[in-house]
């Protein structure tokens, strides 16, 4: 039998967590030096930053992964020290709370980018 | 279903390796940014909201909490980033030995004190 708690989903996991440190482990770098070569970082530098459309996918991007990575490794984290028989139902309830709550944050993110004009 | 097979958990006994030192404090460090992430988009949506919010955000950092605060999430994000990389160099078998696996678990941690700590006394208020 199947088990709810997502058996078998864990290498498509492990590989989706990978694929999105490397993309933030390129994307952070790449974003401090462009912050760093602003001209200045007063209020209208730091807005200038995110007003190219390229940008603003590549940081609502950067959040995709971020979300991704972290809700994956919050799982993670709940198997490993929720495993007991009747913990289920709370390790569940904690994987719908944190992704509704994630999604959330990406919607936020792309608001948050898409409102500098 | 369930094997009945002895625990040892004594926190005040287990003596990790320093892999394992790393990689707890990639675990913690982890679940601690993850906490940290609405935090984080609160912080960028005043920052580009207007320029006195952007004020407002600016001071805090500034500020004795925001300093405190601010290190400990560059000091996190840095060691996740570094013992990460490591982490992912073993998925490729890079570094896999244990004399190397050492080094770079030293050099991980040491790295991310080193640098945190010259960034939090560049910045203190």
């Amino acid at each position: 039998m199947r088990r709810v708690g997502g058996a078998r989903r864990g290498l498509d996991m492990w590989l989706a967590q990978r694929a999105g440190a490397i993309y933030m482990a390129l994307f952070l770098p790449l974003f401090l030096l462009l912050a760093l070569a602003a001209p200045s970082l007063d209020y209208a530098g730091w807005r200038a930053l995110f007003l190219p459309l390229g940008m603003k996918v590549a940081t609502l991007l950067f959040f995709a992964a971020l979300l991704a990575h972290a809700w994956i490794g919050l799982r993670e984290i709940f198997i490993d020290y929720l495993h007991c028989a009747r913990c289920v139902m709370l390790r569940l309830s904690l994987y719908f709370a944190v992704a509704a709550l994630y999604l959330a944050c990406l919607v936020w993110a792309a608001d948050i980018l898409w409102s500098v004009r | 279903m369930k094997p009945e097979r002895p625990y040892f958990l004594d926190l005040a006994a287990i003596r990790l390796p320093i892999g394992g030192m790393v990689s707890i404090l990639h675990r913690a460090s982890g679940a601690a940014l993850s906490l940290a992430i609405p935090c984080l988009l609160y912080t960028l949506m005043l920052s580009l909201r207007s320029p006195e919010d952007f004020q407002r955000v600016a001071d805090w950092f500034g500020g004795l909490l925001g300093w405190v605060l601010s290190t400990l999430t560059i000091w996190a994000l840095l060691h996740h980033f570094l013992a990460g990389l490591r982490h992912l160099g073993f998925d490729l078998g890079w570094g896999e030995g244990r004399e190397i696996a050492r080094v770079t678990a030293w050099a991980s941690l040491l790295a991310a004190l080193v640098v945190a700590a010259l960034i939090a006394l560049w910045r203190f208020p």
